[in-house]
């Protein structure tokens, strides 16, 4: 009677311990995971977005997104990886740099981007896009939150066709499309 | 003694004025029992005092009443008070526009007294500064040189603001093929991506120039940008030669070279002759159907065909002819090609 008692705690110990286990690996898997881009190609210009390169563009985009937010919310420019160049990658390099001067972070909590692709270049090189994102917002100086918000942001993007990727050359948010 | 506590004028106005009380009739409905409540509560109170408190005077129930009220409204106006306060002295509204032009600044008001830290977080921009509440904050042009998202935050207050593109100032312009054969429709395709000073993206729909000129012809088209970015398509001229292709929009203009070459050969011509080692084979000077000769380099492909088999010789063009030699044969039948376009065709025998 004991030993089947013993045995029954312990199975459900484990139970208990692998089910905080598979929690915790899906959480560092959606916290780690890059944020979900929905990527409309149907009224491009001048030249249509073939589907793989839309898939590459939906791909390198979010991962520009993911880059951006642990770059600013860690203050480390490095992080900004390959994903940005030209203007886009100085000016977010500046910025993190100030952030850093003042004490400053932000954090940047991802719910999705409604994408349009609005241009697309004859020759496949440049592709400018429509953003719509939804986004939470802080702005942190050391713990303390100074500003906080849920937002649905727009924002301008340019990208630029790379060797193998896409890459963020200009991204600017707007009042309104 | 009757002891009077200063009030604030605020609540001293809620009494109405002593005279205008003081002689109201006794049969108003006022007991003895409410008045010996006061006397015992005024004892040492002059003649006169009494006179003019006792006129006010009601029945105990509608009295409590009217302190509840009195209170009540007391404490409403207590609040109003203080949030008057703490709005005009405590803290500081922020009174923004919704847009600001890049590289203009900005003077904020703000209401108050004592310091209080300014943030201001935008794209390539963090700002925490230590500013004085009732004076005016001053963001530079430099502060707010960058088209985007700001966060401005003001003591408990923060608020968002747009800061859109100057004028432009500078083209990005993608002239594409560098190399294009000549009069070609639809061929060359520019495209400007338009920016300001700083480098923000002009959004406002601006008119961009085209502009294709070469040996003297000029080819020119206007189109509006739509989001920063204008484009055409443009055909390539009759002539080769080196285009100069230029995008401008206000003051700023760029240029490209696009090289028009020679489009494929038009009409290619060959002759035969015997040579000590076979067969000599060569075009005359090849061109295009516009006239330009076709570059050098351009291969050239003889083939020659008989009994044995079949032969075949690459050639490149040189000095606008492309010459070969071919193995020696009786009857053999030759023929030229250059990329899609074919040649004549001659037979070969060798009598």
């Amino acid at each position: 009677m004991i030993r089947s008692g013993l045995r029954f705690g312990l199975a459900l110990m484990a139970v208990t311990a692998l089910a905080l286990f598979a929690s915790q690996k899906i959480d560092s898997v959606l916290a780690s995971g890059a944020p979900s881009v929905s990527l409309n190609a149907e009224h491009t210009g001048p030249r249509q977005v073939e589907d793989t390169t839309q898939k590459a563009v939906a791909r390198d985009y979010a991962a520009a997104w993911q880059a951006m937010a642990e770059a600013l919310e860690e203050n480390r420019p490095d992080l900004l990886g390959p994903n940005f160049i030209g203007t886009a990658a100085d000016k977010l390099t500046t910025g993190i740099e100030e952030q850093r001067k003042t004490g400053l972070h932000q954090r940047i909590v991802d719910k999705g981007h409604s994408v349009d692709v609005v241009f697309y270049s004859p020759d496949g090189s440049a592709m400018e896009l429509h953003d719509t994102a939804q986004l939470e917002l802080q702005v942190m100086d050391g713990g303390k939150v100074v500003h906080s918000e849920d937002a649905t942001v727009h924002y301008v993007a340019l990208l630029t066709a790379a060797e193998n990727s896409w890459k963020v050359r200009a991204i600017e948010a707007v009042p309104e499309f | 003694m009757t002891k009077f506590v200063p009030l604030s004028p605020f609540v001293c106005s809620h009494f109405g004025p002593v005279e205008e009380r003081a002689f109201r009739p006794a049969s108003s409905g006022i007991s003895e029992d409410s008045i010996w409540h006061l006397r015992s509560r005024t004892s040492d109170a002059k003649l006169g005092d009494y006179k003019r408190i006792d006129a006010g005077l009601k029945p105990r129930s509608s009295r409590a009443s009217e302190m509840v009220a009195k209170a009540a409204f007391g404490c409403a106006a207590f609040l109003f008070v203080v949030c008057c306060l703490g709005l005009y002295g405590f803290s500081s509204e922020l009174n923004l526009p919704s847009t600001v032009t890049a590289g203009t600044g900005m003077s904020i008001p703000t209401s108050g007294s004592g310091e209080a830290i300014l943030y201001l977080v935008g794209p390539g921009t963090a700002i925490r500064r230590r500013v004085q509440l009732g004076q005016n904050l001053q963001l530079s042009a430099d502060d707010l040189r960058n088209a985007g998202r700001y966060v401005i935050s003001l003591g408990d207050n923060s608020a968002t603001f747009f800061v859109t593109a100057a004028p432009v100032h500078t083209i990005a312009f993608l002239a594409r093929p560098s190399r294009v054969p000549a009069d070609t429709p639809n061929v060359i395709s520019g495209t400007a991506f338009l920016f300001d000073r700083y480098q923000n993206l002009v959004l406002q729909p601006q008119p961009v120039k085209f502009e294709l000129s070469v040996n003297g012809q000029i080819l020119t088209r206007t189109e509006m940008s739509k989001d920063g970015v204008a484009y055409t398509k443009l055909d390539s001229s009759k002539k080769e030669g080196p285009a100069q292709f230029v995008a401008s929009s206000g003051p700023a203009s760029v240029r490209r070279v696009v090289q028009e070459v020679a489009s494929d050969p038009c009409s290619l011509r060959m002759t035969a002759q015997r040579d000590k080692n076979g067969i000599l084979v060569r075009t005359d000077p090849i061109r295009d159907c516009a006239g330009n000769p076709v570059p050098d380099g351009t291969i050239v492909t003889f083939t020659s065909t008989d009994s044995q088999g079949k032969s075949t010789v690459d050639a490149r063009i040189k000095q606008g002819i492309a010459e070969a030699q071919l193995p020696a044969s009786n009857d053999a039948t030759i023929s030229v090609a250059s990329g899609v376009v074919i040649g004549n065709e001659i037979r070969w025998r060798n009598e």
